[in-house]
């Protein structure tokens, strides 16, 4: 099904086909110079220019290491909510709150009538895959996270919040799709926090990309989803990245149950360990996933980002994983 | 009908102004050992009686210390007992907060008193009544791993039951009038209020003429109503932020204990109108007896500091002009 829509938009991608989630580690030269950036102690052309030194690595990185669909690693975003609250209007930034431990950040507050104020991801997109003939993704964060990440000053109530969000993102993925975009993932991590309101996180999905011509995956992570399966299944894309390295049983029973009806990217690296997975622990995992969908509905990526671990870790694991997806190829044939 | 205004346990350890960041500043420093834990020590002692001194000042009868010492709510008291070791990080609920996680692997024994020092820091700091706060033995053990030692979650929230009995006869020995018990993970799992039930009577046991207040976050009540309500304590707190059906219920039948209403989002920056909390106050107050407390609906360090005393201002101001014009809530 899906794998049809993907070869009608051009892209004939291998059986398992490989991605990773979004971020990966900045280099050390560009965590200090953003730490410079904070200070005005270096230009804003300056830090772009690393920025992009740092996104061809990972470009290189991708590809040596045979991913098929790349992304381009955001080198140039801090955090995947504070990105977009930072360039959409009617957000400001809010005062420090903590996350853990001594590590605190700024949580954004919504004090005004969101806005998408031009193409966000667009240039970086553009000039990413302008360095590869693989396919790279455009990578958005929902309107659900961004409206659960953020505090609101503004909206009466949490549906208004983010239906409203996911107007303007839409306008994201207008603009990408005008650029070329053929696979877009829409990142939600907070989807599964409040089962409740998974109603109105579907419609605004429905309003991110109703009528918009592309292969979208909405990864989700840190998921209690039993609580909103099959109600996820609502969502109206083509993909879910869940996180399934430490519980591909539950999930894998949860989907004997009730069927599994969309691709599925197989979450098999756990990226919150400094361990490196084996071949064979990542062939295990794959294979719990291959014995109960289609072979043709699989991807293989790690569980979210990789952006906590070191560049070192990032390469291993994602090797551990790419041996272990040619492993299983080569026993299906 | 007496208003009593009360803290829900959290308080933002640092503000935005570098001056705000003692707090923040030392626990790196510490982390670099650039100074001695007795110095670290004294920061956080210094810091949670400020964190009390502005409850106060802003006008609250009931104070916390901010629970500043604490990493997250599950791994304090845990990684004061033996059997226990802490481990990766998780997120708490629905919230951008972490907690790292305590692997049981064999009988967990306390080490050492916990609160009790913590508590009489605060109280030296206030006239108020200072209440101690601690995360019930259920909690802890649905955010702990079980490797060994037990054969099943319930067996753990026991064992940490007597751990904490311990620390609550500890607190009731030291003056603690009123010791909040929080139980955020009761709504996840109502199935379990057996077990909560078995817990808290563990530390009712042990709380003498002091008074056990139940806290409840991050969800709706109502479906609980009935077991929360025979839970062997002597009040409840509840998040009235889920919902209307809660306060309707309230309205409706009252209440057979006294209850604290969290009627202050504790998890948004949005201050709360007069006529949102008049509407409600105005419904439930009539069908409750006896002195009724209103707070955040949980602690206040998922917002920035200012905001956190800002909120608290607010609910201070409509409290005050909700109960008459003498200055003082009723």
């Amino acid at each position: 099904m899906s794998r049809a829509k993907l070869q009608s938009l051009g892209l004939d991608l291998p059986v398992l086909p490989t991605s990773t989630v979004g971020s990966f580690p900045k280099p050390d030269y560009l965590v200090e110079a953003r730490a410079r950036a904070t200070r005005n102690a270096i230009t804003r052309p300056e830090l772009d220019r690393l920025e992009r030194q740092a996104t061809e690595f990972w470009v290189r990185t991708q590809e040596e290491l045979g991913l098929d669909v790349l992304v381009d690693g955001e080198q140039y975003r801090g955090d995947m909510v504070a990105y977009f609250a930072e360039t959409m209007s009617g957000f400001a930034r809010g005062g420090l709150v903590r996350s853990y431990g001594n590590r605190y950040y700024h949580k954004p507050v919504m004090v005004g009538p969101v806005r998408w104020p031009g193409p966000m991801t667009v240039d970086w997109w553009r000039w990413t895959q302008s360095l590869t003939t693989r396919p790279v993704k455009g990578m958005l964060t929902g309107p659900y996270t961004l409206m659960d990440w953020s505090f609101d000053d503004h909206h009466p109530d949490r549906k208004t919040a983010c239906l409203a969000l996911a107007r303007e993102v839409r306008k994201e993925v207008e603009a990408l799709l005008e650029a070329g975009v053929r696979i877009i993932q829409i990142d939600e991590p907070a989807l599964s926090v409040r089962p409740d309101e998974l109603g109105f996180a579907v419609d605004a999905m429905h309003l991110v990309v109703d009528g918009l011509p592309a292969y979208y995956v909405v990864h989700a992570c840190f998921g209690a989803f039993e609580t909103i399966y099959p109600g996820l299944l609502d969502l109206p894309v083509d993909n879910l990245d869940l996180a399934i390295s430490h519980s591909a049983l539950d999930l894998l029973a949860m989907f004997e149950k009730d069927p599994f009806t969309k691709d599925l990217s197989l979450g098999v690296l756990d990226v919150h360990t400094h361990s490196v997975e084996t071949d064979a622990d990542v062939a295990t995992r794959i294979r719990r996933g291959t014995a109960v969908l289609p072979l043709n509905r699989i991807w293989v990526d790690p569980d979210c980002g990789l952006k906590t671990r070191t560049v070192e870790e990032s390469r291993a694991k994602l090797g551990a994983m790419m041996s272990a997806v040619r492993t299983v190829r080569a026993q299906l044939g | 009908m007496e208003l009593i205004l009360t803290s829900a346990g959290s308080y933002p350890r640092i503000g935005d102004t570098p001056d705000a960041q003692r707090h923040r500043r030392a626990y790196a420093q510490h982390e670099r050992g650039e100074i001695s834990g007795t110095e670290w020590r004294a920061v956080e002692d210094e810091v949670a009686q400020q964190v009390v001194r502005e409850q106060a000042a802003v006008g609250l009868d009931v104070v916390t210390d901010g629970q500043v010492r604490w990493y997250d709510p599950i791994s304090h008291l845990a990684r004061h007992c033996e059997g226990v070791q802490i481990n990766g990080l998780l997120r708490y609920f629905d919230t951008n907060f972490y907690f790292r996680q305590p692997v049981v692997s064999g009988r967990i024994r306390r080490r050492e008193s916990v609160l009790r020092r913590e508590f009489e820091v605060a109280r030296a700091a206030t006239d108020r009544v200072v209440k101690p706060v601690l995360s019930g033995p259920y909690s802890l053990a649905c955010g702990s791993i079980l490797e060994g030692g037990y054969r099943n979650r319930r067996e753990l929230a026991q064992a940490y039951a007597e751990v904490l009995a311990q620390e609550v006869a500890d607190l009731v020995h030291a003056g603690a009038a009123l010791i909040q018990v929080d139980e955020p993970y009761l709504l996840r799992h109502p199935e379990h209020a057996d077990v909560v039930h078995e817990g808290l009577a563990t530390l009712a046991a042990a709380r003498g003429r002091a008074h056990l207040a139940l806290y409840t976050c991050f969800g709706d009540a109502l479906p609980l109503w009935d077991e929360l309500m025979a839970l062997p304590v002597d009040l409840v707190g509840l998040d009235l932020t889920y919902g209307p059906k809660l306060a309707d219920r309230i309205a409706e039948a009252g209440a057979p204990r006294p209850l604290v209403l969290g009627l202050v989002d504790g998890r948004n920056t949005k201050l709360e109108t007069r006529d949102a909390l008049f509407g409600i106050l105005d419904r439930v107050l009539p069908a409750l007896r006896g002195p009724v407390g209103l707070g955040p609906s949980c602690g206040l360090e998922l917002l920035p500091r200012a905001r956190a005393r800002a909120k608290l201002e607010n609910m201070v101001a409509i409290a005050r002009e909700h109960g008459g014009r003498d200055g003082r809530p009723r």
